[in-house]
């Protein structure tokens, strides 16, 4: 593996965020270098899914930079922010329930406008995904939980991202698909595609992740390289709470 | 005599009509969980711009109808972006009063502009009638029928094939996902709003040709009759939207063959009401619930309330209290008398509306059955008018928590739907029962105000009178909202799941609510039935509801003394600025819009 990537491709620098008087983040700086998967863990009420939120520009940070590929992305609405080259694969899935799962794959190529490239692509997520073959015609809704999951990969896929920004892609999920999940995650990034996920099964997580950030009440506790961390007793203490673990 | 095929016919003609609107508000509903109570306008629009065509410009029907579909599109657009983008963070409640608003100025506008009398659109259609089994049909049913079954068509390919369809599509069924897939929520929101207001225009045109007259009552009719046939197919669903506009186009041609033409809007509202309490998703709900209202809370405008220190309020009300010895004239003891009036009105709903967080749109209903019960006590039994006017007050708080107490167990916009409708079958209920209410001749020789014996004739006595009243009733709630109860109301208002989850009966405390709320309007329209001494099922329309509202807001939700300021800048002002009557209404629009976008939380704050 290269570690010449001089600038990373996402950045988050000193960002704060606030729910009305309640500050959600407290100076967070995040990097994700390109071609790598970068995993944020943290409890409940950490701060994890604002972090996407405002990766994705649904929410807007009080002060701080975001920076994609060197350009910020601060004031940007989401629809631009996804034309930039990031697509998500939100929690809990979020499909469109009442539409086919053809129509919900396609929906990931709603920004671009190359019809015939479009149609191959699909075919390509039928080979990456073999399983949705014969569930193209279905309710998304109708699908199970890790077909579902399937379904959103495919999705964010067909937009051609450079990277994909995962909201705990594992969650609720068999843990036969589980592993399903990370394979393909993986399989993903050795495409090119750099992942950004954030994650509450550090375990799982760190086992396909290049680095990974430690969140805890807003703040980056723990950094560095997923190796050194699957080992260190302080990414078990972080999610126990805290001080008194500490 | 018409035979059931010609009922059925017409059943299916008209349900087409209310189709075009239904589905535009279908669309509108899916995308961004509003009601828009504009489309009735558009459609008001839609038939007066076919008028303009049609006689001025003399333009042929399928221009004609082009025109009215572009220009009302137009309408729709700007509605979209001047009226409801701007509101985009505000609370729930906020886009849903700005319809109202907009409606509101956009009807005066027509009126002021066309005059309201009646006008004949012609159709441009030969008059012929083709016989169909034992039924006719003519080219007029069949150029509606063709309008209906072709937009329904465009809208399949649209939705199905084309790419901001699918924006559409994915758009109401998840907002923010759609988002995440590069969809401009915005340009959606156009798309809908433009294509409802077309829709909604061209059924306003057809409906103006269909009985060859157009005025400006039909707006209101439009909307109700809109909401109900997508209430009735499922919120948000646009088949449904389809399906129940024809089922209600049936149910009232039928009703129309076996109870009479007075009887059209009873029915469709009542199917309102069962649908809401039987189905409150549709008849075509999928398993899948619709998107949960938000809890109430979210409702009403966070702010902190102006505080008031108790002298100063005493201070105003004895001034109010004195002012007879002071030389003002009748013309100012009139207005003040209206503004006491409307005074109890508002305080009756700013305690449901925004201290229990259930926002009526039929409140003037209370008004009526105050006033007709207050009227017929004294003239057919002879009651005496003090204690008769406090007959009406109690009767409207049974009666009233009665009719509404079906809509206890809904929330958000349904509730407003539920009351709307709830308010005009009490009209419907007082035109058609003529046995007690004298039905649309209304009822007339109501004698004056009296108490002890002596009546209260002269402008002074009654400015005393009702000043009274409406303070007693002020100082009441006041001491309520205080109470444990009040807070119980609060709560519930709040979050409803958690103030069931601590033990507090919702339909008790909303029981509660409505009889507190029904006496003092009760009283109000008691009053007012004895002061204008004559009334008849129009005295206290929707119109009055939607008053009431604006001045709550004005005055801060909740807020009883915030009411009662409201009831007098609303009532006073235009008369100190000398304002023509016709452009009232069009102030109080322009003045509920302003409020909603700029200071949603009123002039004293909500409480």
């Amino acid at each position: 593996m290269t570690t010449s990537a001089p600038e990373p491709l996402l950045a988050l620098s000193n960002v704060n965020t606030f729910y009305g008087q309640a500050q959600v983040h407290f100076d967070l700086s995040i990097t994700v270098a390109r071609g790598h998967i970068v995993c944020l863990l943290g409890g409940n009420a950490s701060g994890k899914s604002t972090t996407m939120k405002i990766i994705l520009g649904l929410v807007k940070p009080r002060s701080g930079e975001v920076t994609f590929d060197g350009a910020s992305l601060i004031g940007l609405s989401t629809p631009q922010i996804v034309r930039r080259g990031i697509a998500s694969v939100p929690e809990a899935r979020r499909l469109f329930a009442d539409m086919s799962v053809r129509e919900n794959i396609l929906m990931g190529a709603f920004v671009r406008n190359d019809r015939d490239a479009v149609a191959q692509d699909l075919d390509r997520m039928l080979t990456l995904f073999p399983k949705l073959g014969q569930r193209l015609s279905q309710r998304a809704g109708s699908l199970s939980g890790g077909e579902q999951q399937m379904v959103a990969m495919a999705r964010a896929l067909m937009s051609r991202p450079r990277m994909i920004v995962m909201d705990e892609p594992t969650m609720g999920l068999s843990p036969l698909y589980v592993d399903r999940v990370l394979e393909l995650i993986r399989a993903i990034n050795q495409e090119g595609v750099s992942v950004f996920m954030v994650e509450q099964n550090a375990s799982l997580a760190l086992e396909i992740a290049h680095e990974a950030y430690v969140l805890q009440t807003g703040k980056i506790v723990l950094s560095g390289s997923a190796r050194a961390l699957k080992d260190d007793p302080r990414v078990r203490d972080a999610y126990l709470g805290g001080s008194e673990a500490a | 005599m018409s035979s059931w095929l010609d009922y059925t016919i017409n059943g299916l003609i008209v349900g087409n009509v209310y189709a075009l609107v239904a589905v535009g508000l279908a669309l509108i509903f899916g995308v961004s969980r509003l009601i828009n109570f504009a489309q009735g306008s558009i459609y008001l629009v839609g038939a007066y711009i076919g008028w303009v065509a049609v006689v001025q410009l003399h333009t042929p029907l399928p221009l004609t109808i082009i025109v009215v579909a572009a220009a009302a599109a137009v309408v729709g657009l700007i509605i979209e972006r001047f009226g409801l983008r701007p509101l985009q963070n505000s609370v729930r409640i906020a886009p849903l009063l700005a319809t109202i608003g907009i409606s509101f100025v956009l009807d005066q506008l027509v009126m002021l502009t066309f005059s309201p009398n009646p006008r004949a659109l012609p159709s441009q259609l030969p008059d012929v009638r083709f016989q169909l089994g034992g039924g006719t049909i003519g080219p007029l049913d069949l150029l509606i029928a063709g309008v209906g079954i072709t937009s329904a068509l465009l809208l399949f390919v649209f939705l199905r094939y084309s790419k901001l369809g699918w924006a559409v599509r994915a758009a109401s069924q998840d907002r923010d996902a759609a988002m995440q897939m590069g969809v401009d929520v915005n340009r959606v929101n156009q798309a809908v709003f433009g294509i409802a207001a077309a829709l909604g225009g061209v059924s306003g045109m057809l409906v103006g040709m269909y009985y060859n007259q157009i005025d400006t009552a039909m707006s209101l009719q439009a909307t109700l009759k809109g909401v109900v046939a997508e209430v009735v197919g499922g919120a948000g669903n646009v088949p449904g939207a389809v399906i129940g506009s024809l089922l209600l186009g049936l149910v009232e041609s039928y009703g129309v063959a076996v109870f009479g033409t007075s009887y059209r809007n009873l029915f469709a509202f009542l199917l309102l009401v069962v649908v809401l309490v039987l189905r409150p998703n549709g008849l075509f709900a999928s398993a899948r619930q619709a998107p949960p209202e938000p809890l109430t809370g979210t409702f009403i405008a966070p702010s902190r309330p102006v505080r008031i220190p108790r002298w100063a309020l005493a201070v105003a009300a004895a001034g109010f209290a004195i002012l007879p010895f002071f030389p003002v004239s009748f013309y100012v003891l009139q207005t003040l008398i209206n503004a006491w009036l409307l005074g109890m009105l508002a305080l009756s709903l700013t305690l449901v509306a925004g201290t229990m967080g259930q926002v009526s749109l039929g409140h003037a209903a209370l008004l009526a059955i105050g006033a007709y019960t207050s009227a017929l006590l004294s003239l057919t039994l002879s009651v005496p008018v003090g204690l008769a006017v406090i007959g009406g007050g109690l009767v409207s708080a049974a009666l009233g928590t009665l009719l509404i107490s079906p809509s206890f167990r809904l929330r958000g916009h349904y509730v407003s739907i539920a009351t709307l409708a709830i308010g005009e079958i009490v009209s419907l209920v007082i035109l058609n029962w003529e046995s007690v209410t004298r039905g649309p001749i209304g009822i007339s020789g109501i004698p004056p105000l009296s108490l002890f014996g002596y009546d209260l004739i002269s402008p002074t006595s009654i400015y005393w009178f009702s000043f009274a009243v409406m303070v007693v009733l002020a100082l009441l709630q006041g001491r309520l909202l205080g109470s444990h109860l009040g807070r119980s109301f609060r709560a519930i208002r709040d979050d409803d799941i958690a103030a069931r989850a601590y033990g507090l009966s919702l339909n008790r405390y909303k029981s509660l609510a409505f009889i507190f709320g029904g006496f003092a309007a009760g009283v109000s329209g008691g009053i007012a039935a004895h002061l204008y001494s004559y009334i008849n099922h129009e005295t206290f329309n929707t119109q009055q509801s939607i008053l009431a509202l604006t001045v709550v807001i004005l005055g801060g939700l909740g807020n009883v003394v915030g009411a009662i300021v409201g009831s007098v800048a609303l009532v006073g002002l235009p008369e100190v600025f000398r304002i023509a009557a016709e452009y009232r209404i069009l102030i109080y629009g322009i003045v509920l819009l302003l409020l909603v976008r700029f200071r949603p939380q009123g002039l004293l704050g909500t409480i």
